[in-house]
């Protein structure tokens, strides 16, 4: 059983219209872009493993909510980040893992099997792991309630998006800066 | 003045909101008086999470720097070169160099030694300090020209300012 990821980014703009959203480079980014064209979308161009890290940067100059929208190959890159996450313990953070078992840029190729839920958890995030599109929006909407930052890892079906963010990669990051101070 | 109070001070006035860092022994003086002044700071897992956190403080009108030592900026090349640069994020690095005077650990001085070089080779600007003097003014300056010019800049911090190990002598 898997979600679907374009329900599930949509379900993210939908609950939270005002969050700025970090998408990681690749597939999440092209989804993203396609599902839901807005200022607030930082897509990534590059810095794989990094995305977590940059949405932690941006919850802690904003009293927005801010949702990382990363994969299961970047976020097995940088684990560690997790601990970032809790150590940070911010209440507007959410990062929300879609795993669809393969590195979706380069390939194809699969992705080794993390239990990225566990993997929170005992660094101190709590976390919760679902399979279908009803039972993300749900969570989604809880993890933005807490009063924490917490991780969804949400199992989906492998997707090859269309769409494109900006080729400008400069003018993303300003465009959310003016989108937050204007 | 010491020199750790002369970067405390070149951090208040650059107006720097957020450090994010790994520890150091050299710069625990640097972060105690960091703190002490009220400065947010963010403990990471990985030199390339201070990275990637300090450029996205930007976008929300922060100014935040990166404490880490050299070898922990080579762990953040790839955040500089596929984030900061590209996507024109700014942050001020002050990075403990080692590899040069006094370096007794090999380990350290292939990276230690040759980070200003790898930096000139991605573009992003550097300064090496070499005594303690003027470092509250470079400090100020090198952050204003950051975030003016929306680019990195790195002060590399040479064991002549920070001291280095006995295991030397």
């Amino acid at each position: 059983m898997a979600a679907d990821q374009f329900a599930c980014t949509a379900a993210v703009v939908e609950e939270t219209p005002d969050a700025v959203v970090v998408s990681n480079l690749g597939v999440a980014s092209y989804v993203l872009a396609e599902v839901a064209p807005r200022k607030r979308n930082f897509y990534l161009w590059g810095s794989m493993g990094s995305t977590t890290a940059t949405g932690v940067g941006v919850a802690h100059g904003t009293d927005e909510q801010v949702t990382v929208l990363t994969g299961d190959g970047s976020l097995t890159m940088s684990l560690g980040v997790l601990s970032t996450v809790a150590t940070a313990d911010q209440s507007n953070l959410t990062v929300v893992c879609f795993d669809n078992g393969i590195y979706g840029t380069t390939g194809g190729q699969p992705t080794t099997s993390v239990d990225f839920a566990a993997a929170a958890e005992a660094q101190g995030v709590p976390a919760t792991r679902v399979e279908a599109d009803t039972a993300f929006t749900a969570a989604y909407a809880d993890a933005v309630d807490r009063d924490g930052p917490s991780l969804i890892e949400c199992t989906v079906e492998p997707t090859d998006p269309e769409a494109r963010p900006t080729f400008d990669f400069p003018h993303i990051p300003r465009r959310v800066c003016e989108s937050l101070t204007e | 003045m010491s020199w750790e109070a002369e970067i405390v001070d070149g951090l208040i006035d650059a107006e720097i909101d957020l450090v994010t860092q790994l520890p150091d022994g050299a710069m625990g003086t640097v972060l105690e008086g960091i703190q002490d002044a009220d400065v947010d700071t963010l403990l990471v897992e990985r030199e390339e999470s201070a990275v990637a956190a300090a450029s996205g403080a930007w976008v929300t009108g922060e100014r935040a720097a990166v404490m880490c030592q050299s070898s922990g900026l080579a762990n953040a090349i790839n955040a500089i070169g596929s984030l900061s640069v590209p996507a024109r994020l700014p942050f001020l690095a002050l990075v403990t160099r080692r590899g040069n005077l006094g370096e007794f650990n090999i380990a350290q001085v292939p990276a230690g030694y040759g980070l200003p070089a790898m930096m000139d080779e991605m573009g992003v600007r550097h300064t090496v300090v070499s005594g303690p003097g003027s470092l509250r003014k470079t400090v100020r300056m090198a952050a204003e020209s950051a975030f003016s010019t929306r680019t990195p800049y790195v002060i590399f911090l040479n064991a002549t300012v920070t001291g280095y190990g006995q295991e030397a002598q």
